[in-house]
């Protein structure tokens, strides 16, 4: 239970996040950049999407269905093993994607973007809590 | 209302009314037994249906607050919610962590209130000319 709240929360935090990047790409603002000043280039860099999809879409897509697999695994909606493991695939996934735009804003663009690095955090985050719920 | 703290606040309760929906959900019936028995008595409907209608409230208010979509709305929603809930629950061990999410809602609604809505609250007389 502690650790699905935990998920929920971050997977929360993911949305809003996102969001508010969406946001500001529709409108075409910049982003506000609280740590640092490479926001614009990396999120303006050709690796911003994954063929046709923005990066920003995706990853609101999994946050959202991340919550809603852990508030079904909370309400205890059937079947419970499916959710359980899907939930488990979807944030190793997502922690590999964030380990590659990772990689490509160190290595190749670089330049660091405040909330790309925000968003691996708290996937990374969500995949430390799995690894722990299942030892503990 | 700083611009951070504003969205720190929204999400933050966002979080909370999403997480309570959640919980309500999962067991309607033992939330609905905070309810004292003369508030449950008033009830038109079982009292399992009235905590999931509760529940979707919370989900519904949640959402809107996480997706930073008619804030002001939603926080006023919130905030009759939880002056409703203390109503009907009674002071209890908990009822001061109510109040400190009904001042936060309060906070959100004041400070996310559409400017022409308070022209309108100012001077709704000069409405009409």
């Amino acid at each position: 239970m502690t650790s699905l709240a935990l998920l929920f929360t971050l997977s929360a935090i993911g949305i809003s996040e996102t969001v508010y990047l969406i946001r500001k790409r529709i409108v075409s603002e910049k982003p506000v950049c609280p740590i640092g000043s490479g926001c614009e280039i990396v999120l303006a860099s050709k690796y911003n999407k994954i063929f046709i999809i923005p990066n920003d879409i995706l990853g609101l897509l999994a946050y959202i269905i991340i919550s809603i697999i852990a508030a079904f695994l909370v309400i205890e909606v059937a079947p419970i093993y499916f959710w359980g493991l899907l939930i488990k695939i979807l944030i190793s996934i997502a922690s590999i994607m964030s380990f590659i735009f990772t990689y490509l804003q160190w290595r190749v663009i670089r330049a660091w973007c405040f909330w790309c690095l925000m968003s691996a955090f708290t996937i990374w985050l969500m995949g430390i809590i799995i690894l722990a719920s299942a030892v503990i | 209302m700083s611009k951070t703290s504003f969205h720190i606040l929204r999400v933050g309760l966002a979080i909370t009314f999403l997480w309570i929906g959640i919980l309500i959900f999962k067991q309607p019936e033992a939330w609905g037994g905070y309810l004292q028995p003369w508030a449950a008595g008033l009830l038109p409907v079982p009292i399992g249906e009235a905590m999931i209608g509760t529940a979707i409230l919370d989900i519904a208010i949640g959402v809107l607050l996480l997706f930073d979509s008619f804030v002001w709305l939603a926080a006023l929603i919130g905030a009759v919610h939880l002056v409703i809930v203390l109503i009907v629950s009674g002071i209890t061990d908990i009822t001061v962590r109510d109040m400190g999410i009904l001042a936060a809602t309060i906070a959100l609604m004041a400070d996310s209130l559409p400017k022409n809505l308070i022209d309108k609250i100012k001077s709704p007389k000069e409405e009409n000319y």
